[in-house]
């Protein structure tokens, strides 16, 4: 038997596979953090890739291989728009936590508390400190070029 | 002249005003003042191609010969411009049904198609009747347009008004051109709606809305016995043709009114559905020519400005239902039952609308009273069913268009020159302020009332002679000559015809009203409206134009003649010096005169030559069997006029005694008439009576309806719709914004298709 159609290589990388997908998806369910969410959910996604590649490899078959090529690329640039997702989430509040979007409920359901959300440190508005090389640009009143939070 | 070909020609009189209404509405706003032109110049234009067109129709007839106007050849021209719908085997009669029927259906066709198929062709007609029709429509349409451009000066709905008018003088050419029922059918709603829309032309004002919605409500009943009607002639007679028509293999489908099925002496339905046909068509024309028990809508409609009342309300429209009946003579002849009915009806109404008209203060609801009365001296001429009853119901039509669009002009003049005042009450001794409207409407008054020379007493007695010859046929006919000597009635001749037709045939039902005793009943409450109409008439007059001058505060005045100059608003109070001017403009006064001369020579001009009687008598529905054979000869029923006179001059002398030189808001003669004068004052309670049996329950069936709308439909809805709102309401609940939880959710329920499919595929 090829090496390749072994069936322990198999078990190892289905077990692996398991154990990423279970800890993306603890992740997930436990986790407040848009970005360790995400990245949960990433692992879920690496967790499948793998039982894709080990069947793949398994049945001497590239159809997986070449799947999961797909998923990468489809993760990618997920990934990409999950993060504008998430930098505007935090723009809007502030804040990374999944909780402060709760008032997206329905209008007579209570808030849930199981803790009270941290308070945001407030940044002092600090200027770059460049050498001063020629004019200091005149500071323009409209654009808001720092934000009140960040 | 190919291109003038009559058929042309016909087409013509309706299409120019319709031109002239579609440009109106284009081009209104941006011609201003000047928006009556396009109108005006299509209605005139119409009225001189329906002139030539008489001329050529007469032509056609030629001239009488002698005083026996015998086997006139019937004219008429059929012009199809196009085939509006047309179905191939559209209707199997079932057998038995009056239209397979031999006897009435000509024979080739019984035999040749058992299918019918069923054609509305656009086709115009040209006979003795439409010609006379739209000329008098036309020419008095002309001079009502005219006189609009005084009366209508300054009205913010300048433009509108003379798109109506055009648009009226269009729908009513085609109603009286038209040689289908459905296409009269189409007209006859046509000039309902012009009719509805110049009622309620000043629509601002609630009562005028009213008066709109209640004579389109009103007709609605008529012209829903005028479906039924056209229906049950499709049935019986398997065409709504007038005219005849050749199918494509050369069989001849005889219309209703056509050569074949008018040479056939039993070519029209009798007994229980001819008649029923004819009480339908006579239930529209009650309608549309406000009869009993339809005529409620008329006095009402004067809501209208005045000229729209003079052309539609008085002259044209409402002798639609007239010319209706006159079109089916042979069948209204079939059945002397319908034919009485119509008779009963008519001088009914004209008793009633009489008496109505005794008592009322407005100037402009006398004469619409007057108008139905006179309108049921034209339906009692028609159910005498003798040719002379036709010809002198069109003759006094044609009077009657020329004498009343007089007086309701005039009564517009008055009405315009007082400021909106319309009450007699309210002014007097007008003739000295308003000279012409005066003299023209007094020659009006005279042609109304049947003074002797003028227009009115002509027809007048020709339709006294109609019912007459009914009422006592058996001292004339064959003892014609024996009776000569000793009878009050020695100078009438009558047709033997007419008095063997109602012996003849065992009558029932409704044919049994056919008797000289009805008759001479009719003929008695004839002769008392004429006493009546001229009382009313001449009453008016005097309460108008006799008696201290008098004008009510708010009428404008103006110094000189001529044209219509803002006096500045003389208010006057009381009696008047005499010299100041509230004549109306020459626009005005222009159509007035020119009506009078009409008023007063047409009826003399008319009769003593017979022209009219025998120009008429070629109309194709006229040529029946049964309608010729009662032609008589033209004669002066002397005795009849002095009758006639005496009812009239009785009248007259009355309305002197009561009102002649007297202030008219003084106490009147008919204070005398005591309860008899609330009785005729609330218009012997039609409306209240219709108000509770027929607008209350209505009202009432509304409410119930309304309530079981708004509680047992939407309630039924509302509880439908509120399954999913409580079962939404459950699931809501979930809905707590937690991204954890809504992924646990998911999460749970793959777990669960993955339980299941395990379950599944366990075994």
């Amino acid at each position: 038997m090829n090496t390749m159609q072994s069936l322990p290589l198999l078990q190892n990388a289905l077990t692996v596979g398991a154990i990423l997908f279970s800890l993306g998806l603890v992740g997930i369910l436990t986790r407040r953090n848009l970005i360790v969410m995400f990245l949960a959910a990433e692992m879920m996604l690496q967790g499948i890739s793998v039982s894709l590649v080990a069947w793949s490899r398994y049945h001497g078959d590239w159809g997986g291989h070449v799947l999961v090529i797909f998923v990468l690329t489809v993760a990618a640039c997920e990934a990409a728009v999950a993060l504008v997702f998430v930098l505007q989430a935090f723009s809007r509040t502030g804040r990374l936590d999944a909780a402060a979007w709760q008032s997206l409920r329905e209008a007579n359901v209570g808030r849930t508390i199981d803790h009270e959300l941290p308070a945001i440190d407030t940044v002092p508005l600090r200027f770059p400190t460049l050498t001063p090389a020629g004019v200091l640009p005149p500071a323009d009143e409209n654009e808001p070029l720092q934000r009140e939070h960040v | 002249m190919q291109e003038f070909s009559p058929s042309t020609l016909l087409v013509l009189v309706p299409l120019l005003p319709l031109v002239g209404a579609i440009l109106t509405v284009l081009l209104g706003r941006t011609l201003g003042a000047k928006a009556h032109l396009p109108a005006m110049a299509g209605i005139a234009a119409a009225a001189v191609v329906a002139i030539a067109l008489l001329v050529a129709t007469a032509r056609d007839v030629g001239p009488a010969h002698g005083a026996h106007a015998e086997a006139v050849r019937p004219v008429e021209m059929i012009s199809t411009l196009w085939n509006w719908a047309s179905f191939d085997a559209a209707y199997t009669p079932p057998a038995g049904s009056p239209a397979t029927d031999a006897r009435l259906t000509p024979r080739d066709l019984a035999a040749a198609e058992d299918v019918r198929s069923f054609s509305i062709p656009v086709a115009l007609r040209l006979d003795p009747l439409t010609a006379t029709m739209l000329t008098i429509i036309t020419c008095v349409g002309l001079l009502v347009a005219i006189y609009s451009v005084g009366y209508m000066h300054n009205d913010p709905g300048y433009p509108r008004f003379f798109a109506l008018v055009a648009m009226f003088v269009f729908s009513m050419s085609m109603l009286v051109a038209a040689s289908n029922f459905l296409l009269v059918y189409v007209f006859w709603e046509a000039v309902g709606a012009c009719s509805y829309l110049l009622i309620g032309f000043w629509f601002t004002k609630p009562e005028a809305a009213r008066a709109a919605k209640k004579a389109f409500l009103v007709n609605r009943v008529g012209d829903f016995g005028l479906a039924i009607a056209v229906f049950l002639l499709w049935m019986t007679y398997g065409t709504l043709d007038f005219h005849d028509t050749i199918s494509s293999n050369g069989v001849i489908m005889p219309g209703i009114l056509g050569q074949t099925r008018l040479a056939d002496a039993a070519g029209y339905a009798g007994g229980a559905v001819g008649t029923a046909i004819c009480l339908l068509l006579l239930l529209a024309a009650c309608g549309k020519s406000a009869q009993l028990p339809l005529h409620v809508w008329l006095p009402d409609a004067m809501e209208g400005p005045t000229p729209a009342s003079a052309l539609i309300h008085a002259a044209t429209m409402v002798t639609a239902g007239i010319y209706l009946i006159t079109r089916s003579a042979p069948l209204f002849a079939a059945c002397p039952g319908a034919l009485t009915m119509v008779s009963i009806v008519g001088a009914t109404t004209a008793l009633v609308a009489a008496l109505i008209g005794t008592v009322q203060n407005d100037l402009k609801r006398v004469l619409a009273y007057s108008t139905i009365s006179q309108l049921g001296y034209m339906f009692a001429s028609l159910g005498t069913g003798t040719l002379l009853g036709f010809t002198a119901a069109i003759f006094h039509l044609l009077t009657h268009a020329c004498f009343k669009a007089l007086l309701f002009l005039g009564a517009g003049s008055v009405m315009h020159a007082m400021g909106g005042v319309i009450d007699m009450r309210r002014f007097g001794g007008l003739r000295r302020v308003m000279p012409i409207t005066a003299a023209t409407f007094f020659v009006g008054a005279a042609a109304l009332a049947g003074v002797a020379p003028f227009a009115g007493f002509f027809s007048k007695d020709e339709i006294l002679a109609a019912l007459h010859s009914k009422g006592w046929p058996t001292a004339h006919g064959d003892h014609h000559a024996a009776a000569a000597a000793d009878g009050p009635f020695q100078l009438i001749a009558f047709s033997p015809d007419a008095a063997h037709a109602t012996v003849t045939a065992p009558a029932v039902g409704l044919d049994a009203l056919d008797r000289p005793e009805t008759w001479q009943i009719l003929f008695w409450m004839s002769l008392v409206t004429a006493g009546l109409t001229a009382f009313y008439t001449f009453r008016a007059v005097f309460m108008t134009f006799t008696g201290p001058t008098r004008v009510p505060e708010g009428a404008h005045g103006h110094g000189g003649h001529g044209d219509h100059g803002d006096g500045g608003g003389h208010d006057s109070h009381g009696s008047h010096g005499g010299h100041e001017s509230y004549e109306s403009p020459p626009a005005m006064t222009w159509p007035l005169m020119i009506l009078a001369i009409p008023s007063a020579l047409v009826g003399w001009l008319l009769f003593s030559t017979n022209w009219l009687a025998h120009f008429l008598s070629a109309t194709p529905s006229l040529t029946a069997p049964a309608v010729a054979a009662t032609a008589t000869p033209h004669v002066f029923h002397m005795n009849l006029a002095i009758q006639g006179t005496l009812a009239a001059a009785i009248g007259i002398v009355v309305a002197a005694i009561g009102h002649l030189g007297r202030r008219s808001d003084g106490p009147q003669l008919e204070r005398f008439l005591g309860p008899l004068q609330t009785l005729f004052a609330n218009k012997f309670y039609f409306d209240q009576i219709y108000s509770a049996l027929i607008v209350k329950p209505l009202e009432g069936l509304a409410l119930v309806a309304a309530l079981f709308d708004r509680h047992v439909i939407d309630g039924t809805v509302d509880a439908i719709a509120g399954i999913p709102v409580a079962l939404g309401s459950i699931v809501r609940r979930s809905q707590s914004g937690l991204l954890q939880r809504y992924a646990l959710v998911g999460v749970m329920g793959v777990l669960a298709i993955v339980v299941l499919l395990t379950w599944q595929l366990r075994g």
